[in-house]
């Protein structure tokens, strides 16, 4: 999407907005739904998308007349933002509100009004130039060509930097010029990921590392995602024993249901290598008891459409059975290389 | 003038003034402070009756200057009708001597005040008091009077033609008084005199301060009061006496159908009857046990219509809530009215007007009393309206701490049962009690009506705002986005989702 369309988009809102006042109605908006009732999952693609209905917020109505101008302000934000070149997190934006006399009661306002903007206009908010403050990294042997304005043309190798590059809007819109690399594994600790450096397994499995650090930005699917269509490279994600991070394998396949409303963000065929409850028995991984919390998880997946497979059945029901987790640093056990030299090699092609 | 002499010679060979100076707390005049006060508040009343009489706007000067720290000279002016030249020594130089005592409402009642201000002053500083007065054609009068405190009678110092004075009446008194701890009481006196009589202008003037005007908020003459005769059941015995002493000798039936109110041939007749009593015989015959007798029957006889009251004047709804809306520009008000009702066969009027502001409350709520239009502004806590105001459960009525509201009551009735001759407290009588109840509840109904609207006017008033703020930041990053110069306006939209206007 160029930024040209995002900036019409937006100046369509204004237009709207304007011309309503000025005949003497009161705006509205018509809003894709986004709750839970119109978030459908779509079997056949195996992610979450949108449904067909929408919500109408009226400026003529008090209850919305707020949320209204929030809208309508995040919008000129990130239309100024546009024609600046400039990006802002989303905690950015929450902190210059203030200065605009617009009011959100706290960040998780700010971030749900502009996914409100993302719905109205079908378009995530990084083409507007909106990144969420935590960004993950990457590493690998990848030759990037930058498009932001001023580096436009200048490329980058992605091993440049011994700590990983962090990804952000300037590589989020990187085009890959070139690639030596054969696979992209994901792993979930910062810990992980600068020991898989330091050991140089990406060059032993010839991956793209990427750092996830938890649930990931949207940006960091965003780019696995291209480089995984651009490249073909296949995906693996490596995270810890539990149910947690089970999930961050899965919202990487199959997306979740606040992000629904936006597309292209999914990798279906990326692989979850575990830590599984089989791993954590057949390498005698060092573990801990399940907590309630953890065990409560279990079943909420249970009951979750992208979890109604075998495979992933089988999964949650072996950690049910042994009621134990394990973190990826419990490798360490066996001394600092044993996840490369054996469990990666056990679990990696 | 005729009833004047009634009730005064009766008092003639004791030494009247010297006994009310002697109990001069009684009277108001108890401390340097009150006795400024009281001057001032008995001199401005006789010059707002004097007006009301001659249906003229009353344009009053009130002026105090200090001569030295606590010599005061007060002067006030009005222009009334003046009075007849003849009664101005005896009106301001005997105790007791007055021409209000006729049945009607009346600020004065014991034709005793100023001559207690000139004997105040008189006492206190040796000096007499000087009266200019206008009256009729021809040229102006002047007198300077002292009081002969022994005899009770005037001693004329000086009296000869003013040429220079044109209108009304003029009294200079000088008085030994505490200006500095009075001064707020004699603002806080005149400006609820110019709530109670709205069509009035007073002037205050303090030394070399600029002057203070309070009122006018209205131009309607009030209709003077009609003098009426009594109503029977206000016969007690030293008012029978005192009509058929003053009489000449009549049958008992005439008697009764002249003197009284309510009671015809056929009342009189039907009443004597009830007494056993024969019609014909002649009022010199009666023995006192008679009179008593009669006295009694006439008080507890309830064959008798209840009492007129053409002789009340009430401030009126109209006069009320234009002097208090000009007071309380932004306040909500409601006027109730109760009566007219008896105490003691004397027709008594109610009414009251309740102001909500958004002040924070001091005391809540806090009452302002009157009797007939005179404010009351000592000896609140015995009085019969704060009695009956303390016995309302004002919770109930929605009064609380987030707006202030004042009770403005007048009583207003041919006999004000004043606790003391200070006339700043009204009497606990049951009948006056539980009708100033009555009114309070309707008060309370009408405050709470007014306060859920005041909430919800204020709500919507607020919701508008919050609204029109919204919309106008909708209107000015919809511009924005568009790109366009000007923000739209968006007081019409609004104004019409609000139904404003
Ligand atoms: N400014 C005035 N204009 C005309 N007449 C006056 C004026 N001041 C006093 N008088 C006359 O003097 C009389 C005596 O006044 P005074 O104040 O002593 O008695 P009062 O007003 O009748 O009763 P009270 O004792 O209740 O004041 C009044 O009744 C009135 O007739
Ligand atoms: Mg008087």
């Amino acid at each position: 999407m160029s930024k040209g369309t995002s900036i019409d988009a937006l100046t369509r809102i204004g237009q709207d907005i304007v011309e309503s006042i000025m005949a003497g109605r009161f705006p509205v908006f018509d809003i894709p739904d986004r709750r839970t009732g119109n978030i459908i999952f779509d079997t056949d693609e195996q992610e979450y998308v949108i449904g067909p209905t929408s919500v109408r917020r009226d400026s003529s109505n008090i209850r919305h007349v707020k949320s209204f101008a929030q809208l309508v302000w995040v919008a000129s934000f990130a239309k100024e933002l546009l024609k600046n070149n400039r990006t802002s997190s989303l905690r950015d934006l929450y902190y210059s509100s203030e200065a605009f006399d617009i009011e959100f009661a706290d960040q998780a306002e700010s971030d749900r009004i502009v996914g409100d903007l993302e719905c109205l206009t079908g378009l995530p908010r990084e083409e507007f130039g909106i990144f969420p403050e935590e960004r993950s990294s990457i590493f690998g042997r990848v030759t990037m060509q930058y498009t932001v304005k001023g580096y436009e043309g200048k490329t980058v190798d992605l091993t440049i930097s011994p700590d990983g590059l962090p990804i952000g809007p300037a590589l989020m819109t990187a085009e890959p010029l070139d690639c030596k690399a054969e696979l992209i594994l994901a792993v979930e600790s910062g810990g992980m990921f600068s020991r898989l450096i330091e050991t140089r397994a990406w060059e032993r499995f010839n991956a793209v590392l990427v750092q996830l650090g938890g649930q990931p930005p949207r940006a960091t699917r965003r780019l696995i995602r291209r480089l995984h269509k651009t490249l073909d490279l296949p995906v693996y994600i490596f995270t810890d024993g539990d149910p947690w991070g089970m999930h961050i394998a899965r919202v990487i396949m199959s997306g979740s249901a606040n992000s629904a409303h936006i597309r292209e963000l999914t990798v279906p065929t990326a692989k979850w290598m575990g830590v599984t409850a089989d791993d954590i028995v057949s390498y005698s991984l060092p573990s801990e008891p399940m907590t309630n919390a953890d065990l409560k998880r279990l079943d909420e997946l249970k009951n979750d459409v992208r979890y109604n497979s075998s495979e992933w059945l089988h999964h949650i029901n072996a950690f049910k059975d042994i009621r134990m987790k394990a973190e990826q640093q419990a490798f360490s056990r066996y001394g600092i290389d044993y996840v490369v030299d054996t469990y990666l090699a056990d679990k990696l092609p | 003038m005729t009833e004047a002499s009634l009730v005064g010679t009766e008092f003639t060979s004791i030494s009247v003034a010297e006994f009310f100076y002697r109990n001069r707390q009684m009277v108001g005049f108890g401390n340097p402070t009150q006795a400024v006060y009281s001057t001032i508040r008995e001199l401005v009343e006789n010059s707002l009756d004097a007006c009301e009489d001659a249906k003229i706007l009353p344009e009053i000067n009130v002026i105090i200057r200090r001569e030295s720290s606590d010599l005061l000279l007060i002067e006030v002016s009005d222009n009334g009708p003046g009075m007849p030249y003849q009664f101005v020594p005896e009106a301001f130089g005997k105790v007791l001597f007055g021409s209000k005592y006729g049945l009607r409402h009346k600020r004065g009642t014991f034709g005793l005040g100023v001559t207690m201000a000139v004997l105040y002053g008189q006492l206190t500083t040796n000096y007499p008091a000087t009266i200019i007065t206008k009256h009729g054609q021809g040229e102006a009068n002047e007198f300077r009077l002292l009081v002969d405190i022994k005899n009770n009678t005037p001693i004329i110092e000086y009296s000869g033609p003013n040429s220079s004075h044109s209108i009304g009446t003029k009294v200079t008194l000088k008085i030994r008084g505490d200006l500095k701890r009075s001064k707020l009481r004699i603002t806080e006196y005149l400006r609820l005199t110019s709530v109670s009589t709205p069509h009035a202008q007073i002037t205050l003037l303090i030394d070399d301060n600029p002057p203070i005007q309070f009122g006018r908020y209205s131009k309607m003459i009030p209709t003077p009061p009609r003098i009426s005769r009594p109503h029977p059941r206000s016969a007690d015995i030293e008012l029978l006496h005192h009509l058929i002493s003053n009489n000449n000798s009549m049958t008992l039936k005439a008697f009764l159908v002249d003197t009284f109110q309510k009671c015809g041939t056929k009342t009189a007749t039907r009443f004597l009857h009830f007494l056993s009593l024969n019609p014909n015989r002649t009022t010199e015959s009666l023995t006192r046990d008679e009179i008593v007798r009669i006295s009694n029957a006439l008080r507890n006889y309830n064959g008798f219509d209840k009492p007129e009251s053409q002789c009340l004047s009430p401030i009126g709804k109209d006069s009320l809530m234009e002097a208090l809306n000009r007071l309380y520009p932004s306040a909500s008000i409601k006027y109730e009215i109760r009566g007219p009702f008896e105490w003691n066969g004397h027709p008594t009027i109610l009414e009251g007007a309740v102001v909500i502001t958004d002040s924070t409350p001091a005391e809540n709520p806090s009452l302002i009393r009157f009797a007939n239009k005179v404010p009351l502004l000592y000896d609140a806590s015995d009085d019969v309206l704060t009695l009956a105001m303390k016995r309302i459960n004002w919770n109930r009525y929605g009064v609380d701490t987030n707006s202030q509201v004042l009770l403005f009551v007048n009583l207003c009735s041919t006999r004000i049962p004043y606790r003391e001759a200070g006339k700043q407290s009204i009497a606990a009588i049951p009948a006056i009690q539980s009708e100033a109840e009555l009114l309070f509840k309707t008060l309370g109904r009408a405050i709470k009506r007014e306060s859920s609207s005041i909430r919800r006017s204020k709500r919507n008033a607020r919701k508008m705002r919050e609204f029109s703020k919204y919309f106008r930041l909708i209107a000015r990053y919809g511009a924005l986005l568009a790109s366009v110069e000007t923000t739209p306006d968006t007081s019409k939209l609004v104004e019409s989702l609000f139904e404003v206007k």
